[in-house]
């Protein structure tokens, strides 16, 4: 457990999205910033890999988690962020140079480019970061993971970080552009999980389970309730990428959201 | 139309169905079942009423169907066997006209006083008749076989299958492709005739080409294997349980030389079977997923089997993974599978409520199971969706604790199932046969289970519930 400025190595990717110098030199001043601003826990911290590719997949309750999770790594990450930010003059060139992913969440080719690029950050060795549940959790609980971190972690023989945090939603409720200072933040780090512990890597089966054990274990670091339905299904928030919806009339009895199946009938 | 007409025009001479000793041409066969239809027609028998066959896998079962089928009436093949309490359940959801009671069932005959409907002793059919009325044309839906379901689930049914769900479904096991059913075709029928897989993919289907039907009433794996060495058969087809007993016989190999192809239906194989029939006998088995209320056809694996894998969707079917409300499962993750296509059933007899349930007004069916596809568009199964048990809001799906179980080596079976726990909703028992220390059992379970997938109890049984056919009767556990 440590609440002070964890030791930091700068790994250089000219390749990868990012502007080395805004990352090095910004993320520098943006972990002492927010260690000198609040009072951060981090927890586990051994269980990130030293060097090598990992994915860490933490629980998503406020923007915030963005700068709380990073400037709790000993490492450089890089994240998907929804393509939106891109139209907004106040993130579109600071979030890419900070080495986020941005992500069409129409879907189809230009989400696949997200994960591609993904693809070329773990197998350069280095931390990604996705939040399974795809959005932000609007009522507090775990919900279920979308599977592309599951993928992810079989097409670049990567494992998964299982991260769980406490107290970013209190620092910066939905909808407030000003994170409180002062408050307590917790971040867990989880054990490396690999697909190949939880069945064939090659069998599709495989996918699911192993997606829903790091909610389990998430769940076991953030001391959420898990839900088994999506994040967000009614926010305009999903950041994974969706792919299109043609639409499957349901019989009667058996949709659980009254809101989806009128849509879908 | 009429599905009754499949074996009109092959040869006289032409052999059809092989039984022991006795074969019986196409034109032998098609005289039995005009003579079939002399008799329904002077018991009064027409189109939409109602004939039970309650027979085995034997010649007479094909006559009195085909014949059946030829007034225009509907079809429900019954076991030869069933205990009385159960044939008296069967036999009032269904209300037969007349009941044409096969050799295999003749046991019915003393249990007469019980059963309502006119019984017809198949053995005192003459196979003949002077004079016959001509086979009934049919509409495309009218329904030609009441299939009863399993009932693994729990609520047996009667699906209702139309002529045109079955014709398309033997086409499409028959199109013109080296890997399609053909005239020269000899078929081992072991599946019994009442299942969908035994009746409409093995039986009707060859008929329908004029090949050849080797028939076997009770399976017996060195009889079996005499008869494909005796007939030079080239359609297998069986369930899980007969392909592991295949597959563990060593002097099997020529047995299997004539071969070509090899299906497997009615649940799940294991993969390790898949893999000792190939390493054994050279035998590459394909595995194909479908229901009776699909006639059954839904996938193929055809020309392209995976171990673990029931294929890719015939053609004319369309198929999906869903979420439980409508819209598509993510890539790669698993879902509902739902279906669309011509063999997809009229819906269950006499339940409107049952059918409303599943199969909705644009045709699309929604089968219950839960499946994943490949990138290259296979499916693989994962498990029923009713049996899924949900711990702390985690699903569960029994079959992935029962293969970890079945890992260990002094399990012998094992079957998962739900139970009601106050803290976390449900929790996982497990069944298991076998001589087995459960503590260390636990253990094992521990090492290789995230953890609210392990179970909370072992109960050590004989014997567990689990259909001929395969399919672990989970509700006898519940």
């Amino acid at each position: 457990m440590t609440s002070t400025l964890p030791d930091f190595t700068f790994e250089t990717a000219p390749d990868l999205p990012g502007s080395e110098r805004v990352s090095r030199y910004g993320l520098s001043a943006v972990r002492r910033l927010v260690h000198k601003l609040w009072d951060l826990t981090i927890e586990g911290q051994e269980n990130v890999p030293s060097e090598g590719p990992a994915i860490l997949c933490p629980n998503h309750l406020s923007f915030c988690d963005s700068v709380f999770v990073p400037v709790s790594l000993r490492r450089r990450v890089w994240a998907i962020g929804k393509g939106e930010y891109m139209d907004d003059w106040k993130t579109k060139h600071l979030f890419p140079a900070f080495g986020m992913i941005p992500v069409d969440r129409s879907g189809g080719e230009a989400a696949q480019a997200a994960l591609d690029t993904a693809a070329r950050v773990l197998d350069g060795g280095h931390l990604f970061m996705i939040y399974p549940e795809g959005t932000r959790s609007r009522s507090g609980n775990l919900h279920k993971a979308r599977t592309g971190a599951a993928r992810l972690s079989v097409r670049c023989d990567a494992p998964i970080i299982p991260v769980g945090h406490e107290g970013t939603l209190d620092v910066q409720p939905p909808d407030q552009f000003v994170m409180k200072p002062g408050l307590p933040v917790t971040v867990r780090f989880g054990e490396p999980m690999h697909i190949r512990d939880f069945g064939d890597p090659d069998d599709p089966r495989t996918i699911r389970p192993f997606a829903d054990a790091v909610m389990f274990e998430i769940a076991q670091l953030s001391g959420q309730k898990y839900v088994h339905t999506y994040a967000g299904a009614e926010d305009e928030e999903t950041v994974e990428p969706k792919v299109a919806t043609p639409v499957v009339s349901v019989p009667p009895g058996r949709a659980r959201s009254p809101k989806l199946t009128a849509a879908a009938s | 139309m009429n599905i009754a007409s499949i074996i009109e025009n092959h040869a006289d001479d032409r052999v059809a169905i092989i039984d022991g000793e006795e074969r019986v041409t196409y034109g032998e066969l098609r005289a039995w079942a005009a003579s079939i239809r002399q008799l329904l027609t002077e018991r009064g028998i027409g189109p939409d009423d109602r004939v039970a066959v309650p027979a085995g896998n034997e010649p007479a079962f094909v006559a009195a169907t085909l014949g059946a089928l030829g007034v225009g009436a509907r079809v429900i093949p019954m076991k030869p066997t069933n205990p009385l309490p159960e044939l008296d359940r069967k036999l009032a959801s269904i209300r037969p006209q007349l009941i044409l009671v096969g050799e295999d069932a003749a046991w019915m005959h003393e249990h007469a006083d019980g059963i309502t409907a006119p019984m017809v002793d198949l053995r005192t059919v003459p196979r003949t008749a002077e004079t016959s009325p001509d086979i009934v044309e049919r509409d495309a839906g009218d329904i030609a076989i009441m299939m009863l379901t399993s009932g693994v689930s729990g609520d047996a049914k009667v699906a209702m299958l139309s002529h045109a769900n079955l014709a398309w479904a033997q086409a499409a096991v028959c199109e013109d492709s080296p890997d399609g059913l053909g005239p020269d075709d000899v078929a081992l029928a072991v599946l019994p005739f009442s299942h969908i897989f035994g009746l409409n993919v093995i039986l009707l289907a060859l008929l329908r080409q004029g090949g050849r039907v080797v028939l076997q009433r009770r399976f017996d794996v060195a009889d079996s294997l005499d008869l494909c060495r005796r007939h030079g058969i080239t359609v297998l087809g069986g369930a899980p349980p007969m392909w592991r007993q295949w597959s563990i016989v060593d002097s099997a190999t020529d047995a299997f030389s004539t071969v070509r192809i090899a299906a497997s239906g009615a649940a799940a194989l294991p993969v390790s079977v898949f893999e000792d029939m190939q390493e054994r006998h050279g035998i590459t088995i394909e595995e194909g997923y479908g229901l009776t209320e699909t006639s059954p056809i839904v996938t193929s694996s055809r020309g392209d089997a995976k171990a673990g894998s029931v294929g890719r969707a015939a053609d004319g079917i369309e198929m999906l993974l869903v979420e439980d409300d409508g819209l598509p499962v993510d890539v790669g993750d698993a879902g509902e599978i739902v279906v669309r296509g011509p063999g997809i059933f009229e819906g269950y007899f006499d339940d409107t409520e049952a059918t409303e349930a599943v199969l909705t007004p644009d045709g699309w069916f929604w089968t219950g199971d839960v499946g994943v596809l490949d990138e290259d568009g296979r499916l693989y199964i994962v498990d029923r969706i009713k049996d899924i048990i949900i711990v702390s809001g985690f699903n569960v799906y029994p079959a992935e604790v029962e293969n970890v179980l079945l890992e260990h080596p002094d399990v012998r079976g094992a079957v998962v199932v739900g139970t009601i726990h106050l803290d976390t909703g449900e929790a996982v028992v497990a069944h298991v046969s076998g001589d087995v220390d459960t503590d260390e059992l636990d253990r094992h379970a521990r090492a290789n289970l995230s953890r609210y997938k392990c179970p909370t109890a072992y109960h050590l049984v004989d014997e567990l519930p689990v259909a001929p056919t395969g399919k672990k009767i989970r509700r006898e556990l519940r």
